[in-house]
């Protein structure tokens, strides 16, 4: 923290603060509402495609939404949570974000000798894949270790099985603490190296659309 | 305008910047078509006996993707359906992005000039 400190020199600093709280908190409630609506569409193909037989494998996320099953009633219940949760993770991974773009917006403000009006022309958002990588990455990293804890505290740790399948793609994974901690750092390598991916095509395209690549 | 007030427009410009449509679906479809290919060829490539099943959860997905399976040619169908998904995904994300940040400056505005008055 340190050195963003050091590196935003010269620009505003409590404005700086004062707009990533309030970016996260934006962050938050789109994520809040992306989640729950998210959950109410998948809850509503289930019930039209398989009716009273629906929630096989959706029904399963009843064990950490807490009151959500299937059915219409438990779609609002686990939208609400879908919400909540999403909300909390979503303000803390751009809060993250953030204090960890320090360094890149003060290379923006140094170099932006024009600023634009951000309300009549604002900029177009640039996206720093290692910066958004490591906080999406650290967030999900740890979503995935903390609901393994989960499974192993409330004893069900043995019959979990669907979750156990995640070793197809993370080597190393079980349903145990240890298994949770090595599955958190696999995960956040994936999303990290994907954030990065996403940053950089993201760009790309904003580059093409303002004629800055031919 | 000083190099004070300058900075801090190019700061405002800078966090409370639009993000691009088109290029967040595109980057997103991207993502998620590669993802469900990997995905499907990660269990495809797994050493099982003949006759054994393969990716029995994963193939559930076929119930809402067109063509989609856990096989080499639904590997592609997966690399069709998950961009769909993915740009319909990134397209609402950065709108949701967007239209939040117009509302909260709106508001902003507004509350201001209340203030002014």
């Amino acid at each position: 923290m340190a050195t963003n400190k050091q590196a935003t020199t010269g620009i505003n600093q409590q404005l700086l603060d004062a707009a990533i709280k309030f970016n996260a908190k934006i962050f938050g409630l789109v994520s809040g509402i992306f989640a729950a609506l998210a959950l109410i569409v998948m809850t509503q193909i289930s019930l039209a495609m398989w009716g009273e037989h629906a929630g096989g494998y959706l029904g399963l996320l009843g064990v950490f939404l807490p009151g959500y099953t299937v059915t219409p009633s438990g779609t609002l219940i686990g939208a609400f949570w879908a919400f909540i949760f999403a909300s909390l993770g979503g303000s803390l991974t751009y809060w993250f974000y953030g204090r960890m773009l320090g360094k890149n917006i003060a290379n923006y403000v140094e170099k932006a000798g024009n600023a634009a009006d951000p309300i009549l022309k604002p900029a177009t958002l640039r996206l720093y894949g290692m910066a958004s990588g490591t906080a999406l990455g650290l967030a999900i990293g740890a979503a995935l270790f903390f609901s393994t804890s989960w499974l192993v505290i409330r004893g069900t740790a043995e019959s979990s099985v669907h979750a156990a399948l995640l070793s197809n793609y993370l080597p190393g994974y079980t349903v145990s603490i240890t298994g949770g901690m090595i599955g958190a750092a696999e995960l956040f390598l994936l999303v990290f190296v994907s954030n990065v991916m996403l940053a950089a095509i993201y760009n790309k395209v904003v580059d093409i659309r303002q004629g800055k690549v031919s | 305008m000083n190099e004070s007030s300058l900075k801090d427009q190019a700061l405002l410009s800078a966090v409370f910047a639009k993000m691009d449509v088109l290029a967040m679906a595109i980057a997103t479809g991207v993502l998620f078509a590669l993802g469900l290919f990997a995905a499907t060829v990660v269990l495809l490539l797994q050493d099982v006996p003949a006759g054994y099943p393969v990716g029995q959860h994963l193939n559930e997905l076929q119930s809402y993707l067109p063509g989609y399976s856990v096989t080499w040619a639904g590997s592609i169908a997966g690399l069709l359906n998950g961009f769909v998904i993915g740009a319909i995904a990134g397209f609402f994300l950065a709108l949701f992005w967007n239209l939040t940040h117009y509302i909260a400056l709106a508001s902003m505005l507004i509350k201001t000039a209340i203030l002014a008055d």
